[in-house]
């Protein structure tokens, strides 16, 4: 996945997991960020539904002159109340608003942004959640009621925090069966025949909570200005989100926990795949508690990416090219680690400098795109990943095509990639009602619980 | 005596006793470790280590402590503390 359950540590922690994290350029000189968390949540997910961490520190991070530092946060503080402690139940009746006395347990937030070279400042606060999606009696008219929760930013923007129906989409029970792809499975090193070709999205169904955020672009660039010229160094931004947990925590053997100390990061997202499929296990933990100046130590798993070595050996015969290739991948490091210079793709640069730091980096001088294409750059559009990332980009595609070597002869001309490194896909598509361009936060309204059963197709 | 800041106690230079009374406070208090050097805490001390304290011996080979109380972490270097909060948790 993304980064669903990406390390060992973070996949006991799902409060505190970031799936996916999304930032693109919308209408009125916005930038729109996204940021998930709690994995592949099974909407009928009671009677404890999900909820973020009140005991996390959620934060949007976005850094403007390319050192790896945040230069501004948004950080957002979660707070839980329950109405009734007597009953088992989340709701008593149908919730039919924000404030009904049906519901039980509730959150709500605060937002701070934080300006690390001056001040700091309580943007909203008592923001509520709407609550999850569990059927149409507790739930009826749910897209009204969460849009309810959208709400302002003082300073100008809105936010939105709660569940939404994951936008991610990926064959993962194929990916991870020792690297199937099931368009290309007849090509694979272990034959296995009768079955189909067909790609099965494996979070088709599943929910996430979303923290979104739609501000000026002129909040978030190094100068305060709006810049029109795309090959301008301020037109870049770095955009990633993390969450931290309070250093010390002691049980109290009562159903309670002390904490003291410090907030240390224990989870951080900026571009997809980075820690899962780039960085090993024995360096995944350590990746997720440190900030992205210090991405330097990981550039060499970038360099040779051993997904581009596996490729050649599961689909024997398929890379001969890219099995030959043995030099660093300069391509890759550009793409993920300091962005693309001037000169690479004519028209385009989202170059940070030399630090290199995993983020979505996202030239903000690009306008959004009038008829999107889920392969982003490699597609032909600029508005698409690598520029940041939008709901629809089909990373899986995007990133499997890069590492087997479609990307390599930007930066080496003599290189000439397999022809099958420019169609690798896993199967899965866009999934067009997980998102709705229409209306902020645009990441589709949540499964319900009644809906979906465990385990199954969607019912009726 | 004015109103006393964990922060400005925690420097005053009595961090060890400091130590040994939030350890107390977590449940170490049987240990009978309030008899610092320093005596016991006044009430304005107290008041400043109410909310919960935690204790982490980082390096007992460099007498390395680390305090954690509200937001913040300390390291103070004690020796002796460490050596006494050791055996007393044996």
């Amino acid at each position: 996945m993304s980064s669903h359950r990406e390390a060992p540590s973070i996949s006991k922690d799902p409060v505190a997991d970031s799936t996916d994290t999304y930032a693109w350029v919308t209408a009125n000189n916005t930038v729109t960020i996204i940021t998930n968390y709690l994995p592949s949540e099974v909407p009928a997910g009671g009677p404890n539904f999900y909820e973020f961490g009140d005991d996390v520190l959620y934060e949007i991070n976005i850094d403007n002159n390319g050192d790896g530092l945040p230069d501004i946060s948004y950080q957002f503080s979660f707070t839980n109340q329950v109405a009734n402690p007597e009953t088992f139940l989340y709701n008593t009746g149908p919730i039919d608003s924000l404030d009904s006395p049906n519901w039980n347990r509730r959150q709500t937030y605060t937002v701070t942004r934080l300006n690390h070279a001056t001040s700091a400042t309580q943007v909203t606060n008592g923001v509520p959640c709407p609550p999850c999606s569990i059927g149409r009696r507790s739930t009826p008219n749910y897209g009204s009621l969460a849009a309810a929760a959208v709400k302002p930013l003082t300073g100008g923007g809105q936010v939105f925090a709660g569940q939404r129906a994951d936008a991610f989409f990926v064959d993962l029970g194929s990916i991870f069966d020792l690297g199937t792809l099931r368009p290309f499975q007849g090509a694979h090193l272990i034959p296995v025949p009768g079955v189909s070709d067909e790609g099965i999205d494996t979070l088709r169904y599943a929910n996430v909570h979303t923290i979104a955020i739609q501000v000026p672009i002129s909040s978030l660039t190094r100068d305060g200005s709006t810049p029109s010229d795309v090959m301008a160094a301020n037109a870049v931004i770095g955009v990633w989100a993390a969450a931290s947990r309070v250093k010390g925590s002691v049980l109290d053997g009562m159903g309670g926990h002390s904490d003291a100390g410090p907030f240390v990061q224990v989870s951080r997202l900026g571009n997809p795949l980075f820690n899962e499929v780039i960085v090993p296990m024995g360096d995944k933990d350590r990746w997720n508690a440190v900030t992205p100046d210090q991405d330097a130590q990981f550039a060499k798993y970038v360099a040779q990416p051993e997904l581009a070595k596996l490729l050649p050996v599961l689909y024997p015969g398929v890379f001969p090219n890219l099995a030959k290739y043995t030099k660093d991948r300069a391509d890759l490091l550009a793409i993920l680690m300091t962005g693309i210079p001037g000169g690479i793709v004519p028209g385009f640069q989202n170059y940070t400098g030399t630090t290199q730091a995993d983020y979505l980096r996202l030239n903000v001088a690009v306008p959004p795109s009038s008829s999107p294409n889920r392969l982003g750059i490699l597609g032909g559009d600029l508005a698409g990943f690598p520029n940041g990332r939008r709901l629809g980009d089909d990373i899986v595609a995007i990133e499997l095509r890069a590492v087997a070597g479609a990307t390599i002869p930007l930066v080496d001309p003599s290189f000439t990639p397999d022809a099958a490194a420019s169609a690798l896909e896993d199967g899965t598509f866009n999934p067009a009602e997980r998102i709705n361009l229409s209306t902020f936060p645009y990441i589709g309204v949540p499964h319900s619980g009644y809906r979906v059963p465990i385990g199954h197709g969607q019912a009726t | 005596m004015g109103k006393v800041t964990r922060r400005a106690f925690l420097a005053s230079g009595s961090a060890g006793a400091v130590a040994i009374a939030g350890v107390a406070s977590g449940g170490f208090g049987a240990m009978g470790l309030m008899a610092a050097e320093d005596g016991e805490l006044t009430p304005e001390e107290l008041d400043a280590v109410a909310a919960p304290m935690l204790l982490h011996v980082r390096d007992a080979a460099a007498g390395e402590i680390e305090i954690l109380f509200e937001d913040q972490s300390v390291v103070v270097t004690d020796k002796t503390l460490v050596a006494k909060v050791l055996r007393a948790g044996k």
